[in-house]
């Protein structure tokens, strides 16, 4: 097991190393590194504007969403991850044919995922802030402390998905009925009991004052979860004889007043007959937003709640700019080389696909505008989100092209992302929070977003796709 | 234009990925109604030849024509008209057999495409995988489903890299005769592989590559004018070049 273990770290290794050259991707936690570590200095700025207990809570809640967005990108993926970088050369995959149970491969497979994401994004973050630490005048314990707390953080996000996404592939109705319950024990303390249900966060708790018992329940917390998920796991593919109905025509027919009928038929075949367009609607966009509600809603102490609720309207834009990538993850260019399909007809292609499913956040927002109480901000709300999100996506497009989601960790196409997105969010911001309906000047984010895609589809065009 | 001349042009094309020349200064010409074989040991550039031709990637240098259009400057339009099968047979997961060839009737333009599709499934007998999602097919009969999606709308000018390699013995034969039959037709073929013994029995001319060079280019008439098997060839010409 261990063996596999190192095996499939390799793999994972070489997998990416290739993609950009082994510089460009060790390079990554480096530059985590370098962020932590500069925004340590604006730390004793925040103290000022920010209550001491909550820049604790941000930055555990902020790893806990990226256990919990880590977790839904990789396991949810798995089976199309497996595909992607080759049936032939993934270990895992292979793996089956080895003399061991998918309960191990499975858990290995999820041990592998951790490590290296805990290596790749959790350690050089806590490094960061660790060297930063005797500038500003924290003593290096609580940075230890620190790197344990949210390494649980971290690691609760990703086995509550880990579970929670067993549990949906086992049975929809279990997992609804396990959502709703945990969603209504959730409200019942919160809003009905009053009880601040942020504080019983084990890792936090664990932050605020050093136990054994507490930190006996808050490694209970990641362990049961993970534990179950490996018992409940099965393989994926006991229906393999399941026949389907002939969808692409008349969805194609359906579809014609798209640029290209029958690759957006594909798009939205693709997205329902994996499960994905649920799942992933579920796990990378309303559970990460709710978490981040819950987050503002801490800031609602100190800035007005109109304020909250368009600095929410931004970030839904930008999490709803990720839905690109449950678009691109079935297959890669190589699969349309030998069809007379050029990667801007493509990219328009599913950028069309996009704006249908921008139908999501779109509804999103609009309900939770009315259900805080917001309806004047309504408008400005609704703009920011699409706007945001039709944005970020160019940008995204410009970058990465089709292939966002592995792209994505190369340092360059990270840095400019978060330069590109960064500087536009942090503008709305200011703006929104001068007068909510400048905010709405966010429309014209459009114009730069219009130039990004049209650039991004001769880049991609004379650019040779990776292939995996 | 000549008869025999002007179906594929290649001159002086070059490929290079990082340090790695994958194919390195190739000029070649396939006229009309040849069944062309591209032999060579594995790595030596086979299919980023085939790649280059079908504007899949661009060249680092030199240019290709294929059906009088420019690859580089009209990678699409070459797609239009030829056939491919990649060397990956990679039909999208979540499609079934007939659901693919029906996109890619779609994307073609192919009129009748159902009927074309109902006939190769006869043909390559795999009638009982129409509504199976092309993930849980097996390796064979995502091949049988790349050839079929190669042939459906007659093109031309097929590329196909190694379209035989998990077939059965008997599926091959099958396939062999259409190929044959297919050139018969006027139609020509630029085939990849690296079992010999299939370009002996179908192939007209060859062409053989080493670490990206082209050692020769013949016909197999030849060889067998000078009784030589093309196994022999190969191996004497790829020793005696990687010596060089
Ligand atoms: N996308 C790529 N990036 C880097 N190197 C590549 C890429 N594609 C091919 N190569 C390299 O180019 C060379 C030629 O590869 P190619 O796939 O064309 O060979 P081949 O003749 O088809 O081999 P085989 O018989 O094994 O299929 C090899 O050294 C290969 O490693
Ligand atoms: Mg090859």
């Amino acid at each position: 097991m261990l063996k596999l273990f190192v095996n499939m770290m390799k793999e994972e290794w070489r997998v990416h190393s290739t993609m950009f050259g082994s510089l460009s991707f060790a390079l990554f936690p480096v530059m985590i590194f370098g962020i932590a570590f500069m925004g340590s200095f604006l730390l004793p700025l925040f103290r000022t504007v920010v209550p001491p207990g909550y820049l604790s809570i941000i930055i555990h809640a902020i790893f806990l969403l990226l256990g919990i967005m880590v977790g839904g990108f990789g396991l949810l993926g798995m089976e199309v991850m497996n595909r992607r970088f080759g049936q032939a050369s993934l270990l895992s995959y292979s793996a089956r044919s080895l003399p061991i149970s998918e309960q191990e491969i499975f858990c290995t497979f999820v041990v592998k995922d951790t490590v290296y994401y805990l290596v790749l994004w959790v350690v050089p973050f806590v490094a960061g802030f660790a060297i930063a630490s005797p500038f500003i005048s924290v003593p290096l314990s609580l940075s230890l402390l620190l790197f344990l707390t949210l390494t649980l953080s971290f690691l609760t996000g990703l086995a509550l998905i880990f579970f929670l996404s067993t549990v949906y592939a086992r049975s929809k109705r279990v997992f609804a009925a396990l959502f709703v319950t945990l969603l209504t024990g959730w409200a019942a303390l919160y809003l009905v009991a009053g009880i601040n249900t942020v504080a019983l966060f084990p890792p936090l708790q664990l932050f605020h004052a050093f136990s054994y018992d507490m930190l006996l329940a808050a490694c209970a917390v990641v362990i049961i979860p993970s534990a179950i998920a490996v018992a409940l796991f099965t393989s994926e593919y006991t229906d393999t004889t399941k026949r389907f109905k002939n969808a692409i025509v008349p969805l194609t027919k359906k579809l014609s007043f798209f640029p290209y009928p029958p690759l957006a038929a594909k798009d939205l075949i693709d997205l329902l007959r994996s499960g994905s367009f649920i799942g992933q609607t579920l796990f990378s966009f309303l559970i990460p937003l709710w978490l981040l509600w819950f987050l503002l809603s801490v800031l609602g102490r100190f800035i007005p709640p109109g304020d909250v609720l368009l600095l929410f309207a931004i970030l839904t834009g930008v999490i709803a700019s990720t839905m690109y990538t449950w678009l691109t993850m079935f297959d890669t260019f190589s699969s349309y080389t030998c069809l007379p399909v050029g990667v801007p007809a493509l990219l328009e292609s599913k950028i069309c696909s996009f704006a249908v499913l921008q139908a999501i956040p779109a509804a999103f927002i609009v309900l939770v505008t009315i259900a805080s109480g917001g309806v004047a901000y309504l408008v400005p709300a609704f703009v920011l989100c699409l706007s945001v999100s039709f944005y970020a996506l160019a940008v995204t497009i410009w970058l990465t092209g089709l292939s966002p989601s592995v792209l994505v960790y190369d340092v360059k196409v990270l840095f400019l992302y978060l330069i590109l997105v960064g500087i536009a969010v942090l503008a709305l911001i200011a703006l929104a929070f001068v007068n909510p309906y400048y905010a709405t000047g966010s429309v014209l984010l459009f114009l730069p977003a219009w130039l990004l895609v049209k650039a991004g589809f001769t880049k991609w065009e004379i650019q040779d796709q990776p292939m995996f | 234009m000549d008869e025999k001349q002007g179906v594929i042009g290649a001159a002086g094309l070059v490929k290079e990925f990082g340090d790695v020349i994958a194919v390195d200064n190739i000029s070649l010409s396939v006229g009309e109604g040849e069944l062309f074989g591209l032999l060579g040991p594995n790595g030596s550039g086979k299919t980023t030849m085939i790649k280059l031709l079908t504007g899949q990637v661009r060249p680092t240098a030199g240019s290709a024509v294929v059906l009088g259009l420019d690859v580089t400057k009209d990678p699409v339009g070459v797609r239009k008209k030829v056939g491919i099968i990649p060397e990956q047979e990679t039909p999208p997961s979540f499609l079934t057999a007939t659901e693919y060839l029906d996109f890619v009737g779609e994307v073609r333009h192919i009129t009748g495409v159902r009927k074309k599709a109902d006939w190769w499934f006869d043909f390559l007998d795999f009638n009982d995988k129409r509504d199976v999602l092309c993930k849980d097919l097996s390796r064979g009969t995502r091949q049988k489903l790349m050839f079929t999606q190669a042939f459906i709308h007659e093109p031309a000018l097929a590329l196909i890299d190694e379209p035989l390699i998990n077939f059965d013995p008997i599926m091959q034969r099958k396939v062999k005769d259409y190929l044959t039959e297919y050139v018969r037709r006027g139609n020509t073929i630029f085939i990849s592989t690296h079992i010999l013994e299939i370009a002996e029995e179908i192939c007209s001319k060859f062409a053989i590559l080493h670490k990206g060079k082209l050692l020769h280019t013949g016909t197999v008439a030849e060889l067998k004018g000078r009784d030589q098997h093309l196994g022999e060839f190969f191996l004497s010409l790829v020793e005696t070049g990687a010596h060089a």
